[in-house]
């Protein structure tokens, strides 16, 4: 048992919660802080408070209820909390439930809704290694081999850049690694029909429905 | 009956039929087409003529297509544009190869891969206080460099009296300005979270978009047919923002630069705007949009055409539709012609439409697809429309 009280622990979770999904990094983090203080898990913070606003907020986005500035907002304020807790996370007893290996392809800097994506991942349990803009081919073939990720994620958003993600593809099967992960794709002008044209396993048009199909074409179960 | 391009430009805004519809092409950065494109359009036809860039800024990317080029693609329209002053272009012309390109405002490009600039040079980054913005060292607008040819070249094209005059001047859109000083997630966030600051940047920034208007607007005098501005405020699937904060802190905005600009020209104003705008088209309308370009037809509500057309059409221009997503760069020349043939039928009845590509014609649309869409445009466009 922790410390807090039940009433105390609940007003932590809630407190989270609604700072999170009210993008206010300050409120989260205090509320984060005092969660800590009053020994409340970290799992407990992250799952039972912060993860549930984000899903929140993943439902007002497609609801057409929040847009960029707030879902940017959240993100934000999730970030900052979970850059209190995860060194926290490392010790605890439960294990990521999948490592995801991101990028936006060469030529393209694009980074919003790579990150958005990083952010809901990441709230879903996922580990996520982020390689940034600009990710040449063998940078994505040398974090599968050091990362040994579950999937790995590529985002254009150009009509000159998409073509790279089946250079991409192209070049983790050459290095024999295609078989050992699941490659997802997403960027404003692509769809369905482009992720299979290129081999992908998946396609996402948004950051909610990314961490969903994530754990969809991995198999695991909510 | 046959018109001159620029009284079918100016029937067309007059919401009535030309003799066929407009070609809008390679005037202006959002309007135009990219240098490798260019150069192959070219070579297809047989023109030889000098490489020039728009704004003389070859980290842009996009051609000063020849008087040659123009004709063959049938563009209705002639651009006028600023320029950055002359000490910034030749500080940049004198910089170190592959180097971060920095323009007037601080703001600036980086080379991605060998000849990709992507705007990442950003100095208000930080900002999230009024103080930063009033001790930041802003653009001087007076310079008379920025405008020192304009004044010429739209008498020029006046006098010869063939071409709809189409005047963009650059870096003037507000919201963009506020992305490029800050980052686009960045300023967007803190238009949530420090609306004061957010709202007291894009004042600010349209208090030097009207500065350099004004000198613009008096160089041009009555030589000028359209004014183009704007900021892009759809995504794919949506907006940028809630209609709620555009309203609030972004509308006021556009809608005090508009009527500035009205009250200084008796040109049409066009308003740029990407992706899925359809909530807002009610908004431009009433903020005194003439022209809406560029109808990104593959994103959300705006390929919903027949609607546009029924619900704004009389209040309102079209300009754009080509889609730059898949039809133009990937798809066949028949299907560029198909499709010329579709935006023709559902936006052109009754006048009302400029043609043109939703998007800069970016390095990987073929040639032969460019002149797809402009031999479609001559065979499909004559007025009356054949439905």
């Amino acid at each position: 048992m922790n410390g807090a009280t039940l009433s105390s622990r609940e007003d932590i979770l809630a407190r989270i919660h609604d700072c999170v999904l009210d993008g206010d990094p300050t409120g989260a983090t205090e509320g984060t802080r005092a969660g800590l203080e009053a020994d409340i898990e970290a799992m407990a913070l992250v799952y039972e408070s912060m993860v549930p606003a984000l899903r929140e907020v993943g439902r007002r986005f497609e609801a057409g209820e929040y847009f960029l500035p707030e879902m940017l907002m959240s993100a934000n304020a999730m970030q900052a909390c979970m850059d209190l807790v995860r060194p926290l996370l490392a010790d605890s007893a439960r294990k990521p439930i999948g490592t995801f290996v991101m990028g936006t392809v060469a030529g393209d800097i694009h980074d919003i809704g790579k990150n958005l994506c990083n952010a809901m991942l990441e709230s879903t349990g996922f580990k996520v290694i982020d390689l940034g803009v600009n990710v040449p081919a063998d940078a994505f073939v040398e974090a599968i081999t050091a990362h040994e990720p579950d999937a790995v994620g590529m985002s254009a958003f150009l009509t000159t850049t998409m073509r790279e993600i089946g250079r991409n593809i192209g070049a983790i099967e050459d290095a024999g690694l295609r078989d050992r992960v699941k490659i997802l794709v997403g960027g404003a002008l692509l769809d369905q029909a482009y992720a299979d044209e290129v081999g992908a396993d998946g396609y996402a048009p948004d950051a909610n429905s990314a961490a969903r199909l994530t754990k969809e074409v991995l198999g695991i179960d909510d | 009956m046959s018109m001159t391009p620029r009284e079918r430009v100016l029937a067309t805004i007059d919401h009535r039929e030309p003799d066929r519809v407009p070609i809008v092409l390679g005037v202006s950065n959002a309007t135009g087409i990219k240098m490798r494109t260019y150069r192959e359009i070219k070579q297809l036809v047989g023109i030889v003529a000098e490489d020039r860039y728009l704004y003389d800024w070859p980290e842009l990317g996009t051609a000063d297509p020849d008087e040659a080029t123009l004709q063959r693609l049938g563009t209705d329209v002639r651009g006028v544009w600023d320029l950055e002053p002359d000490w910034v272009l030749e500080r940049n012309r004198a910089r170190e190869p592959h180097s971060d390109y920095i323009n007037s405002w601080g703001s600036g490009a980086k080379e991605i891969t060998p000849g990709e600039w992507f705007p990442m040079v950003e100095p208000l980054k930080a900002a999230t206080s009024i103080a930063e913005i009033e001790d930041y060292p802003w653009p001087d607008m007076h310079d008379p460099t920025r405008v020192a040819h304009v004044g010429e070249r739209a008498a020029r094209l006046a006098l010869e009296n063939q071409y709809a005059i189409m005047a963009t001047p650059w870096l003037l859109f507000p919201l963009e300005r506020a992305f490029a000083m800050q980052g686009m997630d960045t300023f967007l966030m803190n238009m949530a979270m420090y609306p004061d600051f957010a709202e007291a940047l894009l004042w600010r920034i349209e208090e030097l978009c009207k500065e350099l208007m004004l000198h613009f607007l008096e160089e041009l005098g009555d030589n000028v047919d359209i004014i183009k501005i704007g900021d892009d405020l759809g995504t794919q699937e949506s907006l940028l923002m809630s209609p709620a904060m555009y309203r609030q802190m972004l509308k006021p905005v556009h809608a005090d630069y508009i009527q500035f600009i009205k009250q200084h020209t008796r040109a049409q104003v066009m308003f740029h705007t990407d992706g899925d705008v359809f909530p807002l088209i009610d908004d431009f309308i009433e903020m005194g949009v003439d022209i809406l370009n560029p109808i990104q037809t593959s994103a959300g509500k705006m390929s919903n055409l027949t609607e546009l057309k029924q619900r704004f059409g009389d209040d309102i221009i079209f300009c754009g539709g080509m889609d730059t997503a898949r039809v133009l760069p990937q798809g066949t020349p028949e299907e560029v012609r198909q499709e010329t043939r579709r935006i023709i039928e559902a936006l052109g009845q009754d006048g009302g439409l400029m043609i043109g590509a939703v998007h800069t014609v970016m390095n990987d649309v073929p040639a032969e697809n460019v002149l797809a869409m402009v031999d479609a445009v001559e065979e499909f466009g004559h007025y009356p429309l054949e439905l």
